[in-house]
């Protein structure tokens, strides 16, 4: 299960038992849908080749822009973190729906705290803190004390809806916060300056934090024994628990480094605009539950995960563009694009297989 | 198991504690919550700032808002101090009954697909669609008719409006669910966003009101609004809306309870597997479900604009999200769901009573309402402390069920 579901050669046939015959046996929905996606792309290339002038003259435009990748790069950045995250405790077992409150809790503190301090990475440390300690009382409600999964996550989401916007109007009389300073963004010398690509080595530093740990997660559960451990602790605690391992303590680990990663996002997020806004459904705006698609579409691969992460906020870097440029569909329309898109992926990849005890507690037999 | 059977799993469990235990639970919950508002109410007014007038003291140690006075505002303010001897039904007290009314319909909607398994967190789109229908379809429809006739016309037939297409909006995530296996809760969410982005381009381009700066569609006539019966009318009450919801209360509870279809919708949420065997035909369930929890909120949202604005503006408050508190504090039960929705109507009037009264953000209430769902949703939690605390402990409540794990599912009560 290790290759790149947004790769449509076989990706996770063996995980998943297509019904059906012949096409449809050999190729999972997922890896159709992957193929599709791809395919599209190309031949809107093509067509934006061919017809210069045309609507797919300026999506292919929006599409081989450098800054295109440039922002959705940007963009992905609380996304493919918040989805490393619940990668981490939806392994373990625990279905961690609350990642839209952890990127809200910390895209605030992050701001508070650079704002105390002055300093960008202290502010960064800051929303960390306090997206793990929000995991840290949601880890403890449903494996301490066996919540629901689902509605405990549900609480973490809206708490974080109500705290932040809450705790900035009481400290700054707005639920906005004032802008801090950003910090600028690393370029590495002369592979920068190549076309397309140059974007990946232009990018502010939680772009490459983020390639940290994309890889760092890869290699966790690919590599490590805690990475088995976590894999076991989702789908065979019984098994973990005979060997000896503690299935809460695996649990809790996971549940803790999910609110770290998810931390890592909601910091990035606000500190790369230099402010919070909580008007409404917050600055964050359902990143979070675009990340739990976003995993679901990666097959809780940490590689497959980013990759379908920069689908959707490749999706939503054009939407950007198409904005600016006017190609006659309304804003309002465009902007809601990326959350049927996410509708439709996860109609077509249909049901995804969940690690075979998540959402379930497990009693340790003493 | 698949995840749709965990979660339904989930949900038995939750249903299977008793009645007794369910009441106990949610008054510990509320009370936890109101408790930690407290505190956080203290913190919040460390961290600001005001004159030493201002402060009042607790522990020797000066802070700027009065958890005492929050909470007095938030409660009493709510009912229109009752207690303060010029009580008169037309002031804050119709607010909260007014708040009532709509929370009945969303918890309504959230309890009954709950109730089937199914996870509805778009009630608030279903609400923002059914309300946009509504606005439309009854402005539209009263250049027909007018007077006395228009009102008794015009509001079955805007509700019916909004049940529809609530109805339908709902049955989206339905659909997907039952035949691609999507995952409601994301759809749902997904929904709701969608469904606020399009009305939001609906109402600032196509159906704007000419006259208004705001993004709304043209005000319905007088004669289109619920009547202001017995109460004031300033403070967008009626009675008979909220006859309707006491009626849509009896309704589901009869439908769940006494109904082929309610066996069928509660069976599926208890034990999926049994139901199926049983005969039920599980897909049509979630879509049928999930379309009447769908109209449920379209409802709601033909109320708000028919009652509250006369017309639909974008920004609706978040009534849907308060529904699934409303529901998940009920034990996702009809009858319990009247008694939260006061309560929970209680909390968002005296939002505004605490507003005037203090410079506490009104955003607390947000926050309340996340505690009470992570409370509720801790049962467990309560039986320990029950049980580690003397004197408590041996309460006949809090024993009797004692022995009843949240595992073990004894089969459903009819609560």
């Amino acid at each position: 299960m290790s290759d790149a579901p947004a790769d449509p050669e076989g990706a996770g046939v063996s995980a998943e038992s297509a019904e059906g015959e012949g096409f449809f046996e050999r190729y999972t929905t997922r890896a159709i849908a992957a193929g599709v996606t791809v395919a599209t792309v190309v031949a809107l290339l093509l067509a934006g080749a061919l017809f210069p002038d045309s609507l797919a003259g300026t999506l292919s435009d929006a599409l081989t822009s450098r800054n295109t990748l440039a922002s959705a790069l940007r963009l992905s950045v609380p996304i493919a973190f918040a989805a490393l995250g619940g990668i981490f405790a939806e392994k373990s077992g625990v279905i961690n729906i609350g990642l839209e409150g952890l990127l809200i809790i910390s895209a605030f503190s992050a701001i508070y705290v650079a704002d105390l301090t002055g300093g960008v990475w202290l502010g960064f440390a800051g929303g960390v803190v306090a997206s793990t300690l929000l995991a840290a009382l949601f880890a403890v409600v449903t494996i301490g004390f066996r919540a629901d999964q689902i509605i405990a996550g549900l609480a973490v989401w809206l708490i974080a809806l109500g705290l932040a916007p809450f705790a900035s109007q009481v400290i700054y009389g707005s639920p906005n916060t004032p802008i801090v300073a950003t910090s600028p963004s690393i370029t590495v010398p002369v592979l920068a300056d190549i076309p397309f690509f140059g974007a990946l080595f232009s990018a502010s530093p939680s772009v490459y934090m983020l390639f940290a740990a994309v890889f760092g997660s890869w290699y966790v559960f690919e590599r490590t024994a805690f990475g088995r451990w976590i894999r076991a602790s989702g789908e065979n605690p019984k098994a973990l628990d005979t060997a000896g391992v503690s299935v809460t303590r695996v649990r809790y680990a996971a549940v803790l480094i999910s609110g770290v990663l998810a931390g890592m996002g909601g910091a990035a997020l606000s500190l790369d605009l230099g402010q919070f806004t909580g008007n409404g459904p917050t600055m964050v705006n359902g990143k979070g539950f675009i990340a739990i698609v976003a995993y679901l579409f990666g097959n809780y691969n940490p590689v497959g995960a980013f990759l379908s992460t920069m689908l959707f906020a490749g999706l939503d870097a054009v939407q950007t563009v198409l904005q600016l440029q006017g190609i006659g569909i309304p804003r309002q329309l465009i902007r809601v694009t990326p959350f049927v898109v996410v509708i439709l992926v996860l109609a077509l990849v249909g049901r995804t297989r969940l690690p075979e005890a998540a959402g379930e507690h497990y009693e340790t037999e003493e | 198991m698949s995840a749709a059977d965990r979660a339904r799993d989930a949900l038995s469990r939750l249903v299977d504690a008793s009645a007794t235990e369910r009441i106990l639970i949610s008054t510990a919950a509320l009370v936890l919550s109101v408790l930690i508002g407290a505190v956080l109410v203290l913190v919040a007014g460390r961290m600001t700032t005001c004159t030493a007038g201002e402060a009042v003291y607790y522990f020797g140690m000066g802070f700027c808002y009065d958890p005492v006075v929050v909470f007095d505002r938030l409660f009493l303010g709510a009912l229109g101090d009752p207690f303060s001897g010029s009580w008169s039904p037309n002031g804050q007290f119709s607010v909260t009954l007014r708040e009532t009314t709509l929370l009945l319909f969303t918890g309504l909607s959230v309890a009954l697909a709950f109730r089937a398994g199914i996870f509805n967190i778009g009630t608030q789109g279903q609400m923002v669609v059914g309300a946009l229908a509504t606005a439309l379809g009854v402005l539209w429809a009263s250049s027909l008719v007018s007077g006395v006739v228009g009102t008794v016309v015009l509001i079955p037939f805007g509700l019916l409006v909004g049940a529809v297409f609530g109805g339908l909006y709902g049955a989206v995530p339905g659909l997907l669910k039952a035949y691609a296996d999507a995952n409601e809760v994301i759809t749902t969410i997904m929904l709701n966003f969608i469904a606020t982005g399009v009305a939001l381009y609906l109402v600032s381009g196509v159906f704007k009101d000419p006259e208004s700066a705001a993004n709304q569609t043209v005000p319905l006539p007088e004669f289109a609004q619920f009547p202001a019966l017995l109460f004031g009318a300033r403070q967008d009450f009626s009675i008979v809306a909220l006859a309707f919801g006491l009626l849509a209360v009896a309704a589901l509870y009869y439908v769940l309870e006494h109904t082929a279809f309610g066996y069928d919708v509660r069976t599926s949420g208890v034990q999926p597997g049994a139901a199926e065997y049983g005969g039920v035909d599980a897909k049509r369930t979630v879509v049928a479900s999930l379309t009447l929890s769908g109209a449920l909120g379209g409802i709601a949202g033909a109320m708000y604009v028919m009652m509250i604005l006369g017309t639909f503006q974008t920004g609706i408050p978040s009534y849907g999200f308060d529904g699934i508190t409303v529901s998940i504090l009920a034990g996702n039960n009809p009858l319990g769901v009247g008694i939260a929705a006061l309560l929970f109507g209680v909390l968002k009037s005296g939002t505004t009573v605490v507003q005037f009264a203090t410079d506490v953000p009104p955003q607390l209430v947000g926050v309340l309402r996340g505690l009470i769902i992570l409370f509720v949703a801790m049962p467990e939690f309560f039986r320990l402390m029950a049980r580690g605390l003397p004197g408590t402990g041996s309460r006949p409540e809090a024993v009797a069920t004692d022995g009843g794990t949240a595992g073990d599912g004894g089969g459903e009560t009819d609560e």
